[in-house]
């Protein structure tokens, strides 16, 4: 009987944790800060930060590098926390990939936990540019 | 890195299995079936090393799902790199090994708490595609345990 409460309250609560992470993935949020020596687009920098044992990076990469290939003003840097932690450390980097979006003064204007979605990260810049323009 | 990718859902079937075995080790210990509980969560260890160190590619369970699952779906939309799913295995592997000796050296109910931990690892990652490597790799790097920069965080 014992074992088969705990079971149920194991699937329930780890059903209710997915649902809670996936809910929180890609989502973009305001930040702040400044991360100005990786500012290399005229108009705006997406930081994204990633591991080499993590598959979402990978994907997350090839959204990037697409969206910086649309747009002249917009540069994609990519650090491997692995060998920078002191990086990680600084930016408060609980997971990867997460993807800062800076604007051309290097400011932070957002953060995307998880796996960058395309209309998510496309929003966020036509934000900066709208601001600037 | 491995430039042959896999198929992303391998290890997610993989993953299935491994949650409902991890259910049953659960199960039995709670029952006061102590031997038999021991014995899944031995066989659940022994298949993580297997995974980690011959690598996902190699894994048995990736086998049953090219022979059974794979031929049945559709071509994967993309390749996943063998890294991700091969460090899971061995965090997998390192939680079911301190559970076993810790459940062998006498603690209590070292079995169902290492095996629940694994079960939300393994659900996760079945149900939800959570990445373990995402995060756990990051918090050892970020601890100066893993990195490869010499100089380990302070």
């Amino acid at each position: 009987m014992t074992a088969l409460v705990v079971i149920g309250a194991l699937v329930a609560g780890t059903t209710l944790l997915g649902l809670l992470w996936r809910s929180r993935q890609g989502r973009a949020r305001r930040a702040s800060g400044r991360a100005a020596e990786f500012a290399s687009g005229s108009g705006a920098t997406l930081l994204q930060f990633s591991t080499e044992v993590c598959s979402p990076c990978r994907a997350t990469h090839t959204v990037l590098e697409r969206i910086a290939g649309e747009r002249d003003d917009v540069a994609h840097v990519e650090l491997d926390v692995t060998h920078r932690p002191d990086l990680a450390s600084r930016f408060n980097i609980l997971q990867t990939p997460t993807t800062l979006v800076l604007d051309r003064t290097g400011a932070i204007r957002a953060r995307i936990g998880g796996a960058a979605r395309p209309d998510v990260v496309r929003l966020e810049l036509d934000r900066i540019e709208g601001a600037a323009a | 890195m491995s430039t042959t990718g896999i198929d992303p859902r391998g290890p997610r079937f993989g993953a299935a299995i491994t949650a409902v075995l991890l259910l049953v080790t659960i199960g039995l210990a709670l029952s006061d079936v102590t031997v038999g509980a021991t014995v899944v969560f031995s066989y659940l260890a022994v298949v993580f090393a297997w995974g980690a160190f011959a690598g996902i590619q190699r894994h048995p369970y990736g086998f049953l799902f090219r022979k059974l699952i794979r031929p049945r779906l559709a071509p994967p939309t993309e390749l996943e790199d063998p890294a991700p799913p091969t460090f899971a295995q061995g965090i997998g592997f390192a939680i079911t090994l301190i559970g076993l000796v810790l459940h062998l050296v006498g603690v209590p109910y070292a079995l169902v708490i290492a095996a629940s931990f694994a079960f939300v690892a393994a659900f996760l990652n079945s149900v939800f595609a959570f990445c373990l490597g995402c995060q756990i790799y990051l918090l050892l790097a970020r601890a100066g345990v893993l990195g490869r920069t010499g100089a380990p965080a302070a």
